[in-house]
């Protein structure tokens, strides 16, 4: 293995990172040291991160008023010991992140297969950078931090031993990764050739489903980090049958004296180790070049063109035509799919968290709470990343809209529409999982539903206007759509439209919760009829403005258009 | 009819009208002059070409007729409407190809090309009429129904050509048009360009296939650095390059001071 050649396809691995940044290519001059900060920094947390704790201990073990202090060293060894397990469910988690991430990339940086280079060589690269950011950091940091503190406490060796046990947890992580990585595009190429037709939606059905049980396990594991960590603790050693186990126990053994076993379990490791790397070798060589079919959607024959259902709901042509390819763009894009995860995540968290899936502590009767949140959240955020990216996903074939003669009115009605559109489904649709699961009443279903609507016709309005004024067409690796300072701004300012739409709601909540505990209150008392008609009124105002707003900047961007 | 006789079939006394119009047309970025100081008519029924080196302007004068690059001093006027002012409907009017196909990969051709005919309000029958009958003539059939990403490179141009003809545009702009293309669909392009032109459609092309152009244009502008260096048919060229019998490849690298290649070459082979 030549390991000059990869270390340079590493290197265009972690410069291609600065496109997924959104840095500017032209002119672009490297700080060698900036270029690797987050590594710099992640060893500097750890060694302060080493400093302190020693400084901690040593203020702790020099006080004689605590009595039966368990041993030092007994106890850091113990958090050594299951720091490889837990460096390798970190790896695995991000590596696997960043692969999904890295499957919407329309221009991938893989390594270029016409150069001179092995399978060996651009296997080890890839490996290498799918750690390349998070898990290397985390290594860094923490390697940094256990040498520190063990050169204090005479435990060097064991610390040093436990950095090597960490470096190989990382590549045992991203070995698995890329052997996933691998067999998944082969797997979905054979998905879509049984398919047929079918191939676009069981790819878009596919892939929100991996999406979302990817999210829930993710949430399920952060969220229960510690109880995690102890579990793993206490199982390690009856668990030694499982290869990932391995690194730890190695430690454990060499800890206790046990060196026959340690060394069996280092070999078992390395075996392990280059039987991972070998099998990702493998697979690359044999579907590394491999492409997925491509997907044919209508059957060939002669063309006939369909009459479509806008036209009688009042829209030109033109406007229909964009409504048409953006519909079928939000089912086909994988990069666009992602949108839809937050909703049903926000359906399906509260839910879980009603029935005691997530949390035994949580309520599993109907609560008002979850049914304002089921209700608004989902169709809220559902209008605010629609019309945030609505502009941007045109991309690089922007220059499609700006070439056609497509009027900003035309523009900005049939993004608007689709944003409502989408969001009101989604209201549907969450509304009546809310109403079936928490059984609200029907007065309060009817206000849940209209509140929604208003909130989203204003927050779609000052949505779309954020996506015109940040729209990023660049698609270098990944189509940005959106750029991210625009982005924050677009939450902030939905946040505080949703707030005045609901505001006109506050008083009739208010009186509804505090008329348990305050005499004489009811909620009765204020007429609910009213505050809703007041919260539309705003939200028609608001949505009214920037609809306007909208097609001045529509106005803007085909006047300005620079391709 | 083959294409050498184009330059001849039709004689210039028959152009009664501008349709492109370029007014002391100057584009820079930052520092950087694209397009310096450019004054260009382009008769009605003419087919044009644009020659130049890499970042010669060429492409930048091009969007500017369209309204995709804005000049930053001059007008420019297209089958008589004010880009700046009127860009909608002149669009209405202009059939674009650009360098790089860059199109919705996510559609499949069928769809791109009825979303096309939508835009630019082709009646249904008609739509249907002249889709069926450019898949054909391109030879995408059977491959329609397919997402465009899978298309190779000769067959996104395929359909960003069809997307450009099929709404019957008064003046076509196209920017490397021939490029990709496999030589059958190359040929049904230039003859389909030469009907059109013989129907008054007035063409505008880049390209660096000198030969298609000496074959195919009435008149041909070569600029370099931004400015148009030459302005002619190919008598008028070969005059001001001093090279009477000579074909466009010399009559290009002389007037763009590059013809000493051979020293390059040499350099090359040390």
């Amino acid at each position: 293995m030549n390991w000059k050649n990869v270390l340079f396809l590493m290197q265009v691995e972690r410069k291609s990172g600065r496109l997924l940044r959104g840095i500017k290519a032209t002119k672009y001059r490297e700080n060698a040291f900036l270029a690797y900060w987050p590594y710099w920094t992640a060893a500097i947390i750890g060694v302060l991160g080493g400093l302190l704790a020693n400084y901690i201990t040593s203020i702790v073990y020099s006080t004689a008023a605590i009595p039966s202090l368990p041993s030092l060293s007994n106890e850091t060894l113990s958090v050594f010991v299951v720091l490889p397990t837990i460096v390798l469910v970190i790896s695995l988690v991000f590596t696997l992140l960043q692969q999904i991430q890295l499957s919407g990339i329309k221009a991938t940086a893989q390594v270029m297969y016409w150069l001179p280079v092995t399978w060996q060589e651009h296997t080890m690269a890839s490996i290498f950078a799918n750690l390349l950011g998070l898990p290397i950091g985390i290594v860094l940091g923490l390697t940094s931090g256990i040498i520190v503190f063990s050169i204090f406490n005479g435990l060097i060796l064991q610390a040093l031993l436990t950095a090597l046990a960490l470096c190989a947890a990382a590549f045992m992580a991203s070995s698995i990764t890329e052997i996933l990585r691998v067999l998944q595009v082969r797997f979905v190429g054979a998905v879509y050739k049984s398919s047929g037709r079918a191939a676009i939606w069981v790819r878009f059905i596919g892939s929100l489903l991996f999406f979302i049980i990817f999210y829930i396990l993710y949430f399920y594991l952060t969220s229960g980090f510690t109880s995690f960590l102890q579990n793993l603790t206490q199982a390690q050693s009856a668990l030694w049958y499982i290869p990932f186990i391995w690194l730890a126990l190695i430690l454990s053994y060499i800890i206790k004296g046990l060196f026959l076993q340690g060394i069996l379990f280092v070999g078992l490791s390395a075996l392990f180790i280059a039987g991972l790397y070998y099998l990702a070798v493998l697979l690359n060589k044999r579907f590394g070049l491999y492409e997925p079919p491509a997907i044919t959607i209508q059957k060939s024959g002669v063309y006939t063109p369909k009459t479509g259902l806008l036209g009688k709901l009042g829209f030109s042509n033109v406007e229909a035509a964009i409504i048409r390819k953006d519909l079928r763009g939000f089912t086909r894009r994988r990069e666009v799919i992602g949108i839809f995860i937050a909703p049903i995540i926000m359906i399906i968290i509260p839910l879980m968290q009603s029935i005691g899936v997530t949390s035994g502590s949580a309520a599993s009767q109907a609560n008002p709470i979850f049914t304002g949140i089921i209700f608004l959240l989902p169709a809220g955020f559902m209008a605010m990343l629609l019309g945030e990216i609505l502009i941007g996903e045109e991309g690089q074939a922007v220059w499609r809209i700006y070439a056609s003669p497509v009027s900003p009115k035309n523009l900005v009605k049939s993004k608007y529409f689709f944003v409502t559109l989408f969001s009101t489904i989604i209201l549907l649709i969450s509304g009546t999982i809310g109403t079936v699961f928490y059984h609200p009443s029907a007065q309060d279903v009817i206000v849940a539903f209209l509140e929604t609507f208003f909130v989203v016709l204003a927050v779609g309005s000052i949505s779309l206007s954020i996506g015109f004024k940040g729209a990023d067409f660049s698609e270098t690796r990944r189509a940005r759509m959106i750029r991210q300072e625009w982005s924050l701004i677009g939450v902030i300012v939905c946040a505080v439209a949703g707030a005045a739409v609901l505001a006109p709601l506050v008083p009739y909540v208010i009186a509804s919760f505090a008329s348990s505990f305050i005499p004489g209150l009811s909620a009765s008392s204020f007429n609910l009829a009213i505050s809703v008609i007041i919260s539309g009124v705003i939200s028609l105002a608001i949505t009214a403005v920037f609809y306007r707003i909208n097609i001045g900047l529509a106005q803007d961007l085909l006047r300005k258009a620079e391709v | 009819m083959p294409f050498s006789i184009c330059n001849s079939v039709v004689s210039f006394s028959m152009y009664t009208q501008f349709a492109v119009e370029l007014k002391d047309v100057t584009k820079r970025y930052n520092e950087i002059v694209a397009v310096n100081n450019l004054n260009l008519t382009i008769s009605t029924g003419e087919i044009f070409g644009l020659l130049g080196p890499n970042g010669s302007g060429k492409s930048t004068t091009l969007k500017m007729l369209l309204g995709l690059v804005q000049p930053t001093a001059g007008s420019v006027n297209v089958l008589g409407l004010d880009v700046q002012k009127q860009p909608v409907e002149v669009k209405r009017l202009v059939g674009y190809v650009p360098e790089s196909p860059n199109i919705y990969e996510f559609l499949t051709g069928i769809e791109y090309l009825d979303f096309i005919a939508d835009i630019y309000g082709v009646p249904t029958a008609e739509k249907k009429q002249r889709i069926t009958e450019y898949l054909k003539a391109l030879q995408l059939e059977g491959r329609e129904g397919d997402m465009i990403n899978s298309y190779s490179d000769g067959m996104k141009k395929k359909i960003t050509l069809i997307s450009a003809f099929l709404h019957k545009p008064k003046l076509l702009i196209l920017d490397e048009p021939l490029n990709a293309l496999d030589p059958r669909s190359a040929r049904i392009v230039k003859e389909f360009l030469y009907e059109l032109k013989m129907q008054g459609v007035t063409t505008i092309m880049s390209t660096h296939v000198l030969e298609i152009a000496q074959a195919l244009c009435d008149r041909i502008g070569i600029m370099y650095q931004g400015q148009l260096l030459a302005l002619g048919n190919m008598d008028e060229l070969r005059q001001k390059a001093s090279l009477p019998r000579s074909g466009l490849e010399d009559i290009f690298l002389r007037l763009t001071g590059t013809e000493d290649l051979r020293a390059v070459v040499e350099e090359l082979m040390k």
